[in-house]
């Protein structure tokens, strides 16, 4: 009898190894013959329009505000270059005089490289958003609409196979349009390949607990089973095939995974055993600790976390370099936390790109400093950057300089598809914009 | 007489007939307010149609309209703007909505004064029971084979509930659609 069970479960096992390859939810027969050159991709949508200048130019005040010249970099696990020594409000404590200590032992951009000047698509952050995740321009998007053009998210699923949880996209809000992100409404791929979703700062907060963190638990065979196939037929009864019923591809294994990590997270939020960024006193950092939670419950292929803290700057300088040098600590505190999970580990690459830079000139705004503050609408705002780490990636490596920029915000999008399989059918559907290359191919 | 004098005579008699005007006009204002037949006001809700079958549901009901629908269906009373702005909100943050409205569901049964039959009332009239839920969820009459495939189901499935029939429902495609 055993060893009858013992034949049994391995003619099972060797045919569902047999036959898995053909069962990609993409409908592919095989998986994508591109190579990968890491299993994992992190992209940090950095950090809600920022300044060349503050950023990557290291010019703190000395840029910005007349009489105030004070240079130096406030992003010190990102990049490397000497703190400003002056007039320093960025930090914690009364007045912000003191910045948070260094998370990581050498920069990422001493772990990786740098495109130190590549050109944005957009000025505006939607627009922006979607050159990073569609790799495509703006024209004939609305505002408060799909992505005209498939997504990352779809690419992946579509081409490469990933499932459902192998993508996701966290934001840190449900404003901006941003949960319309995760899937295009392209006709030939859309929400069946789209992207999983969390704004964590809601689906987490306390409203979102007292509504959704009190869920009863069932059995799975004695209870959800036959609750589930009592639904399957009502829906057998119900023909409407708009297609506003698809849905994103999330296995019942899927779901419960995903109910189960929401229920984690309800837990540890009660528990007070959320990791957090040492330092976590704006949304950015919150967020980053939630996708730090998702990372090691999900170990997903491709994962988007959304920053935007830095966009006070419309009307508070001072914030936006305490928001600049958060969002540098948060990505400090995510590279640290990738390398502890044992699956990502040596195994992931992170790209951190600006959606969007800001402008050459001030409006006419004062904060408590008398600091100008900053919008973005001009040719400065243009000015983005690039910055990545990970297997494969050239160390101490800068490409292209101030005022020689070299690459597009939408070959993020590319460098993804890049190194995770699929650029050549990215290519092939020709949906990116003009230009968009890989940064692989341009280092 | 002069006209002084005259008008002097007069006065008196004008004043008379004022007043009995004013006490007439008085009496027949009275008499016309208690005099009024009481009318019989009845409010009630109109009546809503059954659908004949579920193909007459043709759009999709936003996340406000799905929430405010079933909180009634569960509960029987009307939820507050203020939740169901909440729950919009949480809908949104969360990509899978098929995950967000089981949570939902989920917990909406783990609240105390939600409304639901016991096993026994379902068993005891199981085409009544199943009837009664058609008529909650997708607001039809189940056909007949409708309701011989769910009576069959629920016989042979000795863990259902009237709880998981309503989770079933709410959690049905047809359930999105008006």
């Amino acid at each position: 009898m055993i060893r009858r069970d013992f034949i049994k479960k391995s003619a099972l096992t060797t045919a569902g190894a047999l036959a898995s390859p053909y069962i990609l939810p993409s409908g592919r027969l095989f998986a994508p013959s591109g190579n990968r050159s890491a299993d994992h991709v992190v992209m940090v949508m950095f950090a809600g329009g920022v300044r060349h200048q503050e950023s990557v130019g290291m010019r703190y005040l000395d840029d910005s505000q007349v009489g105030e010249p004070y240079a130096g970099n406030i992003m010190n696990n990102m990049l490397t270059g000497e703190a400003p020594t002056m007039k320093i409000v960025y930090g914690t404590g009364e007045g912000g005089l003191n910045p948070i200590p260094t998370i990581l032992g050498s920069s990422l951009q001493s772990q990786g490289t740098l495109f130190s000047e590549v050109q944005a698509l957009s000025s505006g952050h939607f627009g922006g958003y979607n050159s990073l995740i569609q790799g495509a321009d703006f024209a004939g998007q609305g505002l408060k609409q799909r992505p005209v053009n498939p997504t990352i998210f779809e690419y992946l699923r579509r081409h490469g196979g990933y499932k459902a949880t192998d993508t996701w996209f966290i934001a840190n809000g449900i404003g901006g349009s941003l949960p319309l992100l995760n899937y295009s409404a392209h006709e030939d791929y859309g929400i069946q390949y789209g992207g999983n979703f969390f704004a964590p700062l809601v689906t987490f907060d306390d409203q979102g607990f007292e509504h959704l963190g009190n869920a009863k638990i069932y059995h799975p065979e004695n209870e959800l089973s036959p609750m589930y196939q009592l639904k399957a037929f009502l829906d057998s009864n119900f023909t409407n095939n708009d297609g506003m019923l698809n849905s994103l591809g999330n296995t019942e294994e899927e779901k419960q995974s995903i109910k189960a990590f929401m229920k984690l997270m309800y837990e540890k939020i009660q528990n007070g055993t959320l990791t957090l960024p040492p330092v976590t006193d704006n949304g950015d950092t919150a967020t980053v600790g939630f996708t730090c939670e998702l990372l090691s419950y999900f170990k997903p292929a491709f994962t988007v976390v959304n920053l935007s803290g830095v966009d006070t700057c419309h009307s508070n300088f001072s914030g936006y370099v305490k928001a600049l040098h958060r969002a540098d600590h948060a990505v400090g505190f995510l590279w640290d936390y990738i390398q502890q999970i044992p699956e990502m580990a040596g195994n992931t690459t992170i790209i951190c790109v600006p959606e969007c830079g800001r402008n050459d000139e001030p409006n006419a705004i004062l904060d408590e400093n008398n600091w100008l503050a900053y919008d973005h609408s001009d040719l400065n705002s243009l000015r983005i950057w690039s910055l990545m780490a990970g297997p494969n990636i050239p160390a101490n490596n800068i490409v292209g300089s101030e005022g020689n920029p070299i690459g597009l915000a939408s070959d993020a999008m590319m460098t993804v598809a890049d190194i995770l399989g699929v650029k050549a059918d990215v290519q092939n559907a020709g949906m990116v914009a003009y230009g968009t290359n890989s940064f692989l191919d341009l280092m | 007489m002069s006209m002084q004098e005259s008008n002097n005579k007069i006065a008196p008699v004008q004043e008379a007939g004022l007043g009995k005007l004013a006490v007439l006009a008085t009496a027949a204002a009275v008499a016309l307010q208690s005099c009024k037949k009481d009318t019989d006001v009845m409010y009630e809700l109109n009546e809503v149609a059954l659908y004949s079958d579920a193909s007459d549901k043709t759009r999709l009901k936003s996340n406000e309209q799905f929430v405010s629908i079933l909180f009634t269906n569960l509960f029987q009373s009307g939820i507050s703007s203020d939740i169901v702005f909440e729950l919009n909100e949480c809908f949104l943050s969360i990509g899978d909505q098929e995950v967000a409205r089981e949570v939902l569901i989920s917990n909406f049964f783990n609240q105390s004064n939600v409304q639901l039959p016991t096993v026994d009332e379902m068993m005891a009239d199981m085409d009544l029971f199943i009837e009664n839920t058609y008529r909650r969820f997708f607001v039809r009459m189940p056909s007949e084979g409708e309701k011989t495939w769910v009576k069959n189901f629920i016989n042979n499935n000795p863990y259902m509930t009237p709880e998981l029939v309503y989770f079933s429902f709410a959690l049905s495609n047809e359930y999105l659609y008006y």
